[in-house]
């Protein structure tokens, strides 16, 4: 019952800010001394849900860059996170900290310059130039989190499976994947949350035309329609809740957790 | 089917040799074991013959076929590790099967063979089940059903019962030479206990520092060793310096022992604990001393005595368990002319060092 208790606390501190956005999303105003709206009303949904609106269009943008950055940086990372985590070679500590430091130092710092060249190769503006830029705190972290995964993950495995007759794809698709499949999870949650909310790199490279979810979300800040915000706020939010809820789905898998240590 | 070739096989890390030039035959049907303590190259050599490890020079060869270009699952060598290493995440009948299915064997056929293979590791029934649901023993079980469903022509077990324990390991034992002899299978055996490697096997490879330095039966291995070093890693204790004259040793601590064996110059005198006999009561035998108990070990199957000889020669005779002995009771030991062996100690440091005091 004290292990409920705590729960539901956990839960309540957790939501309790998301509270207010989901009451502005449908008040008619709601000024200081009021506890609750006055009026009440859906009108803000309605807009969001309006063909004028430009929020599908966003979803849609957002969706494509965040999912094509999550397959790139699973591409980059699972190979770079097994020679991370599984061998020993000359500077691996220098590279770990190299790949670190598009987490560590700002974008503002770099952004100019990588803003150069993207106008130079003819990018900037365009979808790909924004994953590219995405990539860039992205790869980082699922590399790391997948050197932790196989620095746990025993190669006996593969050559088990190499000596009865697999192939090295069919090794990689049959046992190291099966294998590491909760760690290929997390890495990938982290690098489309990160693709989906991520605001300056967009708006740069981006140069206006890519428009986002939170770039609309930025231009209606400006406009100061508390009630759209709120409501085009919950819409950024669910996608993230979605892929949180499949991916500790897939991590309750007992069995897909098989020789996984520290995640 | 399946005679395994090494010639001239040297594999260097960084420089330092972990195999060095070895040559080794073994016969199609035979039960090997590559003995040797940890770190002398065993497992180099085993990951070399799999095909995950490239030989810096020599050939691995099975059949006459030259592998050292053929990846490790074209080479129909089979491996057994020592965790098992099931694939967690399929059950016992799908890990069984794995190799068929890498095989292209259709699902009806495989599931037919993974099921005749697991009731001949004592295991039917068990096919559903995850590997989590397993016991050491059984796992390992599985693990050599997996490799033995695609008919290997080697199988090689890396310390395939070390992380037993004993009751279990030897029912293993038992199992992995009833599947050999079933299918025929060349086997090799990687493995630093010397016990298991005896059980085991028709013949010893024995291993020290990246190199073979005896190869021969377990009872070859164990009467007649090469060297000190290898004695002592078959459980010898007994090794004294002495100096040979045909078939007469003499100790440096002055006994004169007859040998069956004929050697030549200074040698180092070794008789195994188990072949020397302790009587109660003097006796009229040849190689014969007075001793006293010095202390005594129960071991359940042995009584390990320490006798001191009158001229401080300190000897341990491992022998009937239920003769009772008392410490510093007077015995007489004897050392029988056909269980007594010796090799050359040109390079003992002890004798080296009494020429200088003199």
């Amino acid at each position: 019952m004290p292990r409920n208790a705590l729960i539901l606390l956990i839960i309540l501190v957790l939501f309790l800010p998301f509270l207010p956005l989901l009451v502005w999303s449908v008040a008619q105003g709601w000024f200081f001394p009021q506890l609750i709206p006055q009026q009440w009303t859906l009108e803000h949904w309605q807009q969001l849900l309006s063909a004028s609106s430009r929020i599908g269009e966003g979803v849609m943008q957002s969706l494509a860059i965040a999912l094509t950055t999550t397959v790139l940086s699973l591409l980059v990372g699972i190979p770079a996170g097994r020679a991370m985590g599984l061998m020993e070679f000359p500077g691996k500590p220098v590279l770990k900290l190299f790949l670190l430091t598009p987490i560590i130092v700002s974008p503002l710092a770099t952004l100019m310059g990588i803003q150069f060249v993207l106008i130079r190769l003819g990018l900037s503006g365009t979808l790909l130039g924004v994953v590219l830029v995405h990539l860039m705190p992205t790869i980082p972290y699922m590399t790391l989190v997948l050197a932790s995964v196989f620095a746990n993950f025993d190669v006996g495995y593969e050559i088990q499976a190499r000596s009865l007759g697999a192939s090295p794809i069919k090794v990689f698709s049959q046992v190291t994947l099966p294998l590491i499949a909760p760690g290929v999870a997390v890495g990938a949650l982290f690098a489309f949350l990160i693709s989906w909310n991520e605001f300056l790199l967009t708006f740069f490279v981006g140069g206006g035309s890519v428009f986002t979810l939170p770039m609309i979300l930025f231009t209606l800040l400006q406009g100061g329609n508390n009630g759209l915000i709120a409501a085009v706020a919950i819409t950024s939010i669910v996608p993230g809740l979605i892929f949180l809820f499949v991916a500790s789905k897939a991590l309750q898998n007992e069995a897909a957790l098989g020789g996984l240590g520290s995640v | 089917m399946g005679q395994l070739v090494l010639e001239r096989l040297t594999k260097r890390f960084s420089d330092i040799p972990a195999v060095l030039d070895l040559w080794l035959e073994i016969e199609a049907g035979e039960i090997l074991s590559l003995l040797g303590p940890s770190g002398c190259g065993k497992s180099t050599t085993l990951q070399m013959i799999a095909g995950v490890l490239r030989p810096d020079t020599g050939a691995v060869q099975l059949d006459g076929a030259m592998l050292n270009d053929v990846p490790p699952e074209k080479r129909d060598i089979a491996l057994v590790l020592q965790r098992g290493l099931l694939f967690p995440h399929l059950t016992v009948g799908e890990n069984v099967a794995f190799g068929l299915k890498m095989r292209g064997v259709n699902r009806a056929d495989r599931d037919a063979q993974a099921n005749a293979m697991l009731r001949q590791v004592q295991l039917a029934g068990f096919g559903d089940r995850k590997p989590s649901e397993l016991s050491g023993g059984q796992a390992q079980r599985v693990a050599v059903a997996r490799s033995l469903v695609i008919q290997p022509k080697l199988l090689l077990l890396d310390e395939p019962l070390s992380a037993l324990d004993a009751n279990l390991r030897e029912e293993m034992q038992d199992l992995i030479l009833h599947l050999q002899a079933q299918t025929g299978v060349t086997m090799m055996v990687v493995t630093h206990d010397q016990a298991e490697a005896v059980v085991m096997s028709d013949r010893i490879a024995l291993m020290f520092d990246g190199q073979l330095r005896q190869v021969a039966t377990p009872e070859h291995l164990y009467r007649y060793p090469c060297d000190e070093a290898t004695a002592r890693f078959m459980g010898g204790v007994n090794f004294f310096p002495g100096h040979a004259q045909g078939h007469r040793w003499t100790l440096a601590t002055g006994e004169t022992l007859m040998s069956d064996v004929a050697q030549n110059g200074a040698v180092q005198v070794t008789i195994r604990p188990e072949q020397m006999r302790v009587l109660d009561h003097p006796t009229a035998g040849v190689n014969t001393f007075a001793a006293k108990v010095m202390s005594q070990r129960f071991t359940g199957t042995q009584r390990r005595l320490t006798l001191s000889l009158h001229s401080e020669l300190v000897l341990q005779a491992w022998v009937n368990p239920t003769q009772e002995w008392a410490i510093a009771q007077d015995v007489y030991v004897q050392l029988p002319p056909d269980a007594l062996w010796c090799f050359p100690s040109d390079s003992n440091p002890a004798a080296d060092l009494s020429l200088s005091i003199t």
